[in-house]
C-alpha cells in the first residue's frame, strides 16, 4: 500500500497549520506586550501615564517633550550614557568576536595539546553566568586600578565563551580542510590564509556572534552597575535605572517616569537597527561553488 | 620536473599504523597512480609526499633533497583536490593568481602566466567569474590550471575525478593524459578507480592496508599479478578465483580434472585465478570446469556470463556479443592452462606455470 502524506489541501494539514498560527499568534503578543507598553507610555505626560489605559494612547501626544526632557534632563547626561553604551557595546562586540573566530577556527582546524581540555572549558564556561563572576572581576580590577573606566566593563565582555563555540561549530561547517591546504600548497603562511581566505567564509558566523555579543553589552546591568561609580562612565541600563529609583523613591523625581521610559524607547532603536544591518551579513553560503559537498 | 624518493617512509595516527614503511622512487616525468581500496593509506601517502601531513617516520627526497620536514610550499609541489578547493570568494583569475601572489611575482608576469595558462585549459572566458558559477568539470580546469601557473616541480592529484560524473570524467581523463605529454612533469594521481589508474598510469602502486603490494606497468600487473589482492584489484570485471590443489604433479581445479603442473613441485597451491577474457564457454559435458549460467549482461560490445559452479563463487565470463548464451543453461567452461594464475595459501603468485 502506497504511504501518502498530508498535502496542502487535506483537511487535517490545514487544521493543524491553524492551530500553530494560534500558538504563534499567542507568543507574538506575549513578546510583544512590553515593547508595545514602552511605545505608547513613552507618548505620556507623566499625569497620563498613570491617569490612563496602560495599553493605549491617551490623547494627549507627549512624545517630543518626553524626548527633550530625556535629552535635558541633569544637563544632558543620557546622551553621555547613550554613547557610553556604544562606546562599551561596539568595542566588545567587535573585539569579542575577533577572538572568538581566532579561537573557534583554531580549535575546528589545528591540533594542539590541551586541545580537548581548553575546549571543555570553553563549554564550561558557558554555563556560568557572569553575574557569578561579577565580584571576582572586580577585585582583580580594583587590584590594577581599572575599576571606573571603561576598560571594566570593556575587559570581561571581551570574553565570550558562547561566541568561540558557535565559530568552531561554525568553522567545522563552513570551512572544508582542503580549502586551508590548497592555501598552504599555494605557499601562504597561516595569518595570511586565515585573514584571506578563512575570515572571508566565516564573515557570516562572525556577523553572528558580533551581533550577539554586542547585545549581550548593550544589556549588561549588573556588570557595570558594580563596577562604575561616576555618573559620566555610566552605560544607559544603569544610568535609567538610577532615574527610576529616583523617581520611585519620590524625592522630587516624579516626572522622571516619563522621562525614564522615553529613555527605555531609545536604548531599544540602535539594537533593533543593529540587527537590521547585519542581517545581509548572516546569509551564508559564500562557500558555494569553491569545494564541492 | 622531479625525481620523488620515499625512502621507508612510515605514518600513523595515534596507534593505528596507516603507513607501514613504504619504499618508491618516481622517476622524472613518470605519470604514476596510488591505487587502493578506500582505507588503503594512497591518499595518506600522497599527503606525505604533498608535505600537508608529518611522516612518523622514514625520508622524503625532491630531486635528492631532503624535504621530509619542509612545508607544502617549500616542496614545490602543486595540488589538485578532490573537492576542487577553489577559494569561493575570488573570481577565476584571483585562484590562479593566489599562489604567485604569496611568492611575490610582479603583476604583470602573474597576468601573462595567468593568460597563458587559462588558453590552455580552455578557461580565458571565464577568468572574471566566480567558483560557483562554473560547472564542475570547468572547476576541475580551475584547480588543474592554479597548479600549473606556479610551474611546480611535480603534480599530485588527490581524486580529482571522484567528483564529476561518468561522461565528463572520461573526458578529463584524457586531457590529463594530454597534459601530461604536454608539460612533461612528475605526477602522481591518486584514485581508487582501477580504470582510471590503467588508463592514466605510466606505472601503477597497489597499495593495501599502507603496504605497497606491487608496484609496475598497468600490463605487467595486469598479466602478472603479484598476488591475490592486486589480481582481484586490477581488471574490470575482477579475476575469477578458484579453489584449487596440487595433486600428484598435476593440479586440480574445483576439485575437478586437474592440469599439468610442469616444473611445479610445490604444494602449497590454494587457488587459481583467471580471467573473464580468458574463458570460454562450451557445450555441457566439455570443458575444464562446468556449471549452470545465472545472470546474462549484455553491454552491446560484451556479453558478460555469470556461471554457478558447485563449490565455487560465480565465475565471470566474458563472451563475444552475439553469444547465444542464456540463463538457466548448462555449460560447461575452457580455458587455455598457460592463462592460469597460481596463487599460494598466503596469497602470493607461484609464477611457474604449467608446462613451461
Amino acid at each position: 500500500m502506497a504511504i501518502v502524506s498530508k498535502t496542502a489541501n487535506s483537511a487535517s494539514f490545514r487544521n493543524s497549520r491553524r492551530w500553530l498560527t494560534v500558538a504563534l499568534a499567542l507568543y507574538f503578543i506575549y513578546t510583544f506586550i512590553p515593547i508595545f507598553y514602552v511605545i505608547v507610555s513613552s507618548t505620556k505626560s507623566n499625569a497620563d501615564l498613570f491617569g490612563t489605559f496602560g495599553l493605549w494612547f491617551s490623547g494627549d501626544f507627549h512624545f517630543w517633550q518626553n524626548l527633550q526632557d530625556l535629552f535635558t534632563y541633569q544637563d544632558g547626561i543620557f546622551s553621555r550614557w547613550l554613547l557610553n553604551t556604544i562606546l562599551y557595546s561596539v568595542v566588545s562586540g567587535v573585539g569579542a568576536a575577533l577572538f572568538a573566530t581566532f579561537a573557534g577556527y583554531a580549535f575546528s582546524k589545528f591540533e594542539f595539546v590541551g586541545k580537548k581540555l581548553s575546549f571543555a572549558l570553553v563549554l564550561g564556561a558557558v554555563m556560568i553566568p557572569q553575574t557569578a563572576l561579577v565580584i571576582p572581576i572586580f577585585l582583580l580590577l580594583s587590584k590594577v586600578g581599572l575599576v571606573n573606566t571603561p576598560w571594566a566593563v570593556i575587559l570581561p565582555s571581551l570574553v565570550f565563551p558562547p561566541g568561540v563555540f558557535l565559530m568552531k561549530v561554525y568553522a567545522d561547517d563552513a570551512l572544508s580542510n582542503e580549502l586551508i591546504e590548497a592555501g598552504r600548497v599555494d605557499g601562504a603562511g597561516e595569518v595570511h590564509i586565515f585573514f584571506n581566505i578563512a575570515f572571508r567564509l566565516l564573515t557570516p558566523g562572525f556577523a553572528t556572534v558580533l551581533i550577539l555579543a554586542f547585545v549581550a553589552t548593550w544589556n549588561n546591568y549588573f556588570l557595570p552597575l558594580v563596577l562604575l561609580n561616576s555618573s559620566d562612565n555610566f552605560p544607559v541600563t544603569v544610568g535609567l535605572s538610577q532615574w527610576y529609583a529616583l523617581a520611585t523613591s519620590g524625592s522630587g523625581g516624579a516626572v522622571l517616569f516619563s522621562i525614564v521610559m522615553a529613555g527605555s524607547l531609545v536604548s531599544i532603536v540602535p539594537v533593533i537597527a543593529a540587527f537590521l544591518i547585519m542581517q545581509r551579513y548572516w546569509q551564508g553560503g559564500l562557500g558555494a561553488g569553491g569545494v564541492k559537498a | 620536473m622531479a625525481v620523488i624518493e620515499l625512502k621507508g617512509v612510515e605514518k600513523s595516527f595515534g596507534s593505528v599504523k596507516v603507513i607501514r614503511g613504504v619504499d618508491l622512487k618516481v622517476e622524472h616525468g613518470e605519470f604514476v597512480v596510488f591505487v587502493g581500496p578506500s582505507g588503503s593509506g594512497k591518499s595518506t601517502l600522497l599527503r606525505l609526499v604533498a608535505g600537508l601531513e608529518e611522516t612518523s617516520g622514514g625520508t622524503i627526497l625532491i630531486d635528492g633533497r631532503d624535504v621530509t620536514n619542509l612545508g607544502p610550499a617549500e616542496r614545490e609541489l602543486a595540488m589538485v583536490f578532490q573537492s576542487y578547493a577553489l577559494y569561493p570568494h575570488k573570481t577565476i583569475r584571483g585562484n590562479m593568481s593566489f599562489g604567485l601572489e604569496v611568492a611575490g611575482f610582479p603583476k604583470d608576469e602573474i597576468r601573462q602566466r595567468v593568460d597563458e595558462v587559462a588558453r590552455l585549459l580552455q578557461l580565458s572566458d571565464y577568468l572574471e567569474r566566480k567558483p560557483r558559477e562554473l560547472s564542475g568539470g570547468q572547476r576541475q580546469r580551475v584547480a588543474i590550471g592554479r597548479a600549473i601557473v606556479r610551474e611546480p616541480v611535480a603534480f599530485m592529484f588527490d581524486e580529482p575525478l571522484s567528483n564529476l560524473d561518468a561522461g565528463l570524467r572520461v573526458d578529463m581523463r584524457i586531457e590529463i593524459t594530454k597534459l601530461h605529454q604536454r608539460l612533461g612533469a612528475t605526477m602522481i594521481y591518486v584514485t581508487h578507480d582501477q580504470v582510471e589508474a590503467m588508463t592514466l598510469a605510466d606505472r601503477i602502486v597497489v597499495l593495501d592496508k599502507g603496504i605497497i603490494q606491487q608496484t609496475g606497468s598497468p600490463l605487467e600487473l595486469y598479466e602478472h599479478p603479484a598476488n591475490l589482492f592486486v589480481a582481484q584489484f586490477i581488471g574490470s570485471p575482477k579475476m575469477n578465483v578458484l579453489p584449487a590443489a596440487f595433486k600428484e604433479g598435476r593440479i586440480s581445479i574445483n576439485g575437478g580434472v586437474g592440469i599439468e603442473a610442469g616444473k611445479m613441485t610445490g604444494t602449497d597451491v590454494a587457488n587459481v585465478g583467471i580471467r573473464p577474457d580468458d574463458i570460454e564457454i562450451s557445450p555441457d559435458g566439455t570443458g575444464l570446469i562446468h556449471g549452470k549460467v545465472d545472470v546474462v549482461e549484455r553491454l552491446g560490445s560484451d556479453t558478460f556470463a555469470y556461471v554457478a559452479v558447485p563449490g565455487a563463487h560465480a565465475v565471470t565470463v566474458r563472451a563475444p556479443r552475439d553469444s547465444a548464451v542464456a540463463i538457466g543453461q548448462d555449460v560447461g567452461l575452457t580455458f587455455r592452462p598457460e592463462r592460469l594464475q597460481i596463487f599460494a595459501v598466503d596469497g602470493t603468485s607461484l609464477r611457474l606455470r604449467p608446462g613451461v
